[in-house]
Parts: C-alpha cells; structure tokens; sequence
C-alpha cells in the first residue's frame, strides 16, 4: 500500500512537471539578451600558462578540464569576469542563473572540499546539499573521473576570487522546489561512455566517446530534450532546440547532419569556428570560443572520429512550397543577401557560409534559420580567427511575409530541401525574440 | 504694409530663432551616437554585438509634415516643382515626394544644425569656407520664404511666390541663384537657392527611406539599380543588360510579389 501511494506520488509530481512545462512552452517569452554579448578576452585566463611548481601537472590537467567542459559559455555573464557566473538561461522551466565557481570563499567555491566538488560533479548536489538544477551538466560531468574532479577544483581555486553574488533563479512549480530535481535524476539521466562501445572501437574512438558523452556534454544541446527537459530516448544527436536557436543534427544525415562533412572539416569548424561549410554563431560561437578552440588537435580529431560514426537520422518528409512563395524569396535573397552570400548562395570560405547543401538551413525546425535573420548572429572569436564576422539583424528590414518566402527559397534552392516556413512561424518567434518593435541602434531610426 | 513696423520685423526674425533654438532644444537634448557632441565611448573585451539590435538607416515614418507650415508647404512645391519639373523626361520633384523629404529632414537632425557650427560671429565669408550662416538649415528655411513672400508682396502686386506663373518663379529663382536679388531679414538668397537646389536633388535621388524619389522612379530614370549588391558574375558579360530592378533599402515590389 505504501508502494502504491508512492507511485502514485510519483506520477502526480510527474504530471506536474510536465504540466509546467507544456505551460512554458505555450506561454513563455524568452528575450534575447539586452546587453553586447559577452568577452572574448575572458577565455584568455583557459590559455595563462601554469608555471611550473609541485602540482602544476594537476593544475594543467584541470585547467584542460575546463577547456573540454566548455565551464565560460555558462559561468561568464556579459562584462563579468571569468568563473563568476550570474548568465541567465532560459530553460524551459524557468530563467536559471550559473553560479559563481571563482575561487572566492563566500560567493565561489573557494572553501568547497574534494568530496563537495566530487559530489556536485557527480550527483548534481551542491555543499549545503542542494540538488543543482540539471542546466548545470552534472548527468555528463558524472562521467569523469574523481581525479579529474580533484583536478579541476584544484584549478578552479586558482583562478582569480570574484565576490559576486549571482542572481536567484526564477523557476515555476514545481521545478522552483529542488527535491523535484531528485526524482528527474531517476528518469533522465543520459548514457554513460562504454555502455554502447562496439566492439573494437579504436582508442581515438573511445576518447572521442569519452569528450562527447562527459566533459563535452554535446547531447545537452544537440539531442531533443523530452518533456521532463532530459535526453530523448533513441534520438541521440538528431538536433535540438536551446534558446530559440536550433542545435542541428550531429548523425551522418547527409540533408540536416554531418553526413557531407568530412573529419578534417569537423576539426577545423571546433578549432576556428569556421569552414568551408559553415560558421559557428550562436550557443555553438560561444563554444568554440571557451571550449573547442582551446583543445588539442588530438582531441579534435577524436570528436570528429566519434561524431563520424553517428547512425543518420531517420529522414523527415517535406511538404512542397508555394511556387510564388518561392519567386518572392528569391527576389528578396538576390537583393538583401548576396552582399555576403553571393549570388547562388556561394559564399566565400571560412567568412559567409554557403547556403547549399547547408545543414543549418535544412533542419526540419526552421526556428534556427529564422532566427539567424531575425536577430544577427555572431561567428564565435577563437585565438587563430579571432575577428567575430556578424550577421546583422533583418527583424527592421524584412516582414514576416517576406522572411519567410526568403526562408522558404533558402530551404529549397541549391540542393536544399526543407518544409517551407509561414509567415505566421516568422510571427512567433518574432515575439519570442521581442523583436515586434526593432531595436535600433542610437543613429538610426526617425528623428 | 509698404512700409513695415521695424518692431514687428525684429519681432518676426526673434521669435524664428526663438523657436529654432526651442526644438533643437527639446529634440536636440539626446545626443546620439555618431553625431556632433556624443561623449567618446570606450569599448573593451572584445568588438560590441548586441544580437537583435540593428543599425538601421534612419528612415521616416507616416506621411504627416512636420516643420513645414501648410503655407510653407505651397511654397516649397511651387519652387522645387520648378528645379525638377514633371515632363517628358521623368517625375518632378514634387510627384518624387521631395518636399516630404526636405520637410523631414528640416525637422530634423540636419534641420537643427547639429552638423554646423552656428556660433559667431558672422562675417560674409568666401565660397571655399562654405556655409557661413548663423541660421540652422530650418531656421534658414522658414525666415527665406517669409522673406521671398514679402519681395515678391513688393515686386509683383502683393501676390504670393506660389501664386507667381512658372517664368516669373523661374526668373526669381535665377535672380536668387545669382545673388541678383536682396532679401530683407538678414536672408541671404544666394545661400538659400543652394541649399533648396542641394535638399531638392537629394529628395529625388536618395533612397525612398527618406521620404524621397517615390517609387524610386528617379533610378528608373537614370538607370540606377539601388542597394543590390553582388555583380560579379556580370563583370565578364558584356554586352547584356543586367536584369536587377532598382531596389531601395526597404525593399521593391517584388519582394512582395507585386511588378
């Protein structure tokens, strides 16, 4: 009888959660941040060498750490200082705000023990014995080991005390009570590495394995998250969507993954956030910037190895646009997007991607191209490309109509092939975005 | 009124400039980026991007007038309707829109002066050190053509520019292009013609954002294809005509499926 009222509590709580999170989804306006986007210069403190002494192999090794774990695409907010947190995230239970993991005592993690670090790394609760919010990648991270663990507080303790305070998260209910947390880390924790190693997988393969299932925590952006906001089930790396951005497929689909890419291609977008095939902007600039620019080429090319050997995903049907939808798109790529796109959506190498054949344009979700028109987007800066090319933002130039006939002609011209887009998608993200009323710089605009 | 009241003229000229400075005051209390007087600003970390926010050309909206009184406004159409008059060649100045065009830019950066220094003092200067006037470009504006109303009340039986045949106004503007005439209330005319000549030509071949050039019909004039940007594939076919429609800024018809 106990049993049976513990099921049953389980399942209203269930309920609850995914309750709220049909709620959010329907109703939720998630704004682009209001503020520049944040310092590149910041990522410099992941290249200071540590200068020779008693543990600096440990300190190097956790240093590397914090490269792979991609730690300041979430603990930097814009114009704050490294490892000090305070970015909100927009999740689809709430806005989460990182946590400051500086060396300060009071506000970082300072005083935090081996164990402590240990624990949160693994299990996803802090030193007072909170349960993290999984926005905090514990259920990837509990993959390393403890001595990568030590390592990488050792390093965190060295890095330069922020007293910084950052703000509380605003969360619905029930994912405002953190005991929830626990009965998600039941259900929703992804894959560990080795559990589906085939045989004779080479020693490239297993690292590769080891950086994109752990530290690397791919999947967090690039698997569908279900409703309880955790890993799809038998869709791992087939896309997903963060932020109003789409994180595209990473299987061997030829249409919307990596399936025309080749290793090489793959190590030169982690390392310079660009190719002869795309550019990195969005969530994936910011990890390029702190995270894949920073690793060695060894572990480059083990990612590229792994991601190779994704199964394709199952190819989505398409539905034919409109002829005239198509014919108005082309007028309006021809005059507002060939200055960088080239006529034939050409491109130019490692600067404007090409729109052929470009995995980006044809995901089955076109929120990622249309934000791109939308609101800009910025190539992520590394330390060999270190200018950040932008795209600017269309939402003053461009209706709906017409950004989603150019949309629509974008996802069927040049090898292409993807659902066409309607003005009235265009419409919600818009919304989403805030963007209903452009914003304008201080000089533009009627006076 | 052949003889004015000198009070009421320097009341006229006073209160002209009293309600320039008024409206660059209020208008001109926001400095923005870019323009004459906006603080330096330093940026560090790396190259500012804001996602979402666009530099966007400022472009007008609505099609009420602004700064031009509606007797002001038969003035500005009688006068640039005969700079660019509508003939066979292509649309006048006025079916181009340009007087909504000088009377948005009059109202104003440009208008105010932002881009002048307007202090004294005011001596006639030489051509080469250009505008030398302690009039804004509004303030300019509105004192010509009360000034150019009461030369030609003088001249021509007390009627109104607009309200002159199209050779006298062209005779008037001539004699104004050459410095011929003398305007009262310290206008100078050779100074006004340039820049209503200047504002005129601009109106009809700026991008129709400005209010202007109405359905770009000054490009399908000249020929001028506007904002499009990639040619290369045509640098090596000679002989063909390019088959690009002007496009404007925000746009042309076929964007919308229209033309």
């Amino acid at each position: 009888m106990r049993m049976l009222l513990r099921i049953v509590g389980v399942l209203v709580v269930l309920s609850l959660i995914a309750g709220a999170y049909f709620a959010w989804s329907l109703n939720h306006v998630a704004a682009l941040p209001t503020g520049p986007v944040t310092s590149v210069a910041a990522a410099r403190i992941l290249l200071k060498p540590i200068p020779d002494g008693p543990n600096a192999a440990q300190l190097r090794q956790g240093q590397y750490l914090a490269r792979l774990g991609d730690c300041l695409s979430c603990h930097l907010r814009a114009d704050g200082d490294a490892f000090a947190g305070g970015l909100g995230l927009n999740t689809p239970f709430g806005v989460i705000y990182s946590s400051n993991i500086s060396s300060d005592p009071e506000h970082g993690i300072g005083h935090w023990t081996p164990d402590q670090f240990y624990r949160a790394m693994h299990d996803g609760v802090d030193a007072q014995g909170q349960h993290l919010y999984p926005a905090f990648p514990y259920p990837w991270f509990r993959n390393l080991s403890r001595e990568d663990d030590d390592a990488l507080l050792a390093y965190l303790k060295t890095t330069p005390p922020v007293a910084y305070q950052p703000p509380g998260n605003e969360l619905f209910f029930p994912m405002n009570v953190r005991a929830s947390v626990a009965l998600w880390n039941v259900i929703s924790l992804p894959p560990q590495p080795g559990a589906q190693t085939p045989q004779g997988a080479s020693p490239e393969w297993i690292r590769g394995e080891a950086i994109v299932l752990g530290p690397g925590h791919c999947s967090q952006c690039h698997t569908p998250r279900n409703p309880f906001g955790a890993d799809t089930r038998g869709k791992a790396f087939q896309g997903g969507l963060l932020d109003n951005f789409v994180s595209p497929d990473l299987t061997g689909n030829e249409r919307t993954g990596l399936g025309r890419w080749s290793i090489d291609d793959i190590t030169e977008y982690l390392h310079t956030g660009r190719n002869t095939r795309a550019a990195a902007g969005g969530p994936m600039g910011d990890v390029v910037t702190y995270s894949t620019s920073m690793m060695t080429d060894e572990d480059r090319h083990a990612i590229a190895v792994y991601l190779k050997s994704l199964p394709a995903s199952a190819d989505a049907d398409s539905t034919a646009a409109d002829p005239a939808s198509i014919k108005r798109g082309a007028a309006v790529f021809s005059d507002a997007c060939t200055a960088c796109h080239l006529e034939n959506a050409v491109g130019q190498p490692t600067l404007f991607p090409p729109l052929g054949n470009n995995a980006v344009a044809q995901q089955n979700d076109p929120t990622g191209v249309l934000h791109i028109i939308l609101a800009g987007v910025r190539v992520g800066p590394s330390p060999t490309r270190p200018s950040p090319l932008t795209m600017p933002s269309f939402a003053w130039k461009l209706t709906d109509q017409q950004i989603a006939d150019v949309s629509t002609y974008i996802r069927n011209s040049w090898g292409n092939r993807a659902s066409p887009v309607t003005a009235a998608d265009v419409a919600k993200l818009r919304s989403k975005l805030q963007l209903d009323e452009a914003r304008l710089t201080d000089n533009s605009g009627d006076h | 009124m052949d003889k004015p009241v000198p009070g009421r003229r320097h009341f006229l000229i006073t209160s002209a400039v009293v309600a320039g400075t008024g409206l660059a005051g209020a208008i001109g209390a926001t400095v923005r980026d870019g323009e004459l007087g906006a603080p330096p600003r330093t940026y560090k970390g790396g190259v500012p991007w804001t996602e979402g926010q666009a530099d966007a050309p400022p472009g007008v909206s609505g099609d009420d007038f602004k700064f031009f009184t509606p007797a002001e406004r038969v003035f500005i159409e009688a006068a640039v309707s005969r700079l660019i008059p509508n003939d066979e060649v292509g649309p006048g100045a006025v079916e181009a829109n340009v007087p909504f065009f000088i009377d948005r830019q009059l109202a104003g950066p440009y208008g105010r002066g932002d881009h002048y220094y307007l202090g004294g003092p005011w001596p006639k200067g030489t051509p080469e050190q250009g505008y030398q006037s302690r009039f804004s470009p509004a303030q300019l504006y509105r004192a010509a053509i009360a000034a150019i109303d009461k030369y030609t009340h003088a001249n021509f039986n007390g009627a109104d520019f607009a309200n002159l045949s199209d050779d006298d106004r062209d005779k008037l503007l001539k004699s104004m292009e050459s410095g011929a005439i003398q305007l009262e209330d310290g206008v100078d005319a050779k100074t006004f013609f340039a820049m209503l000549l200047q504002n005129t030509k601009e109106g009809y071949f700026s991008d129709p954002i400005y209010g202007g050039n109405k359905d770009m019909a000054a490009w399908k004039m000249i020929g001028f294809p506007g904002a499009h940007y990639d040619y290369r594939e045509w640098v090596t076919r000679h002989g063909e005509a390019v088959p690009f429609p002007p496009v404007g800024f925000k746009g042309r018809p076929g964007w919308n499926g229209e033309g």
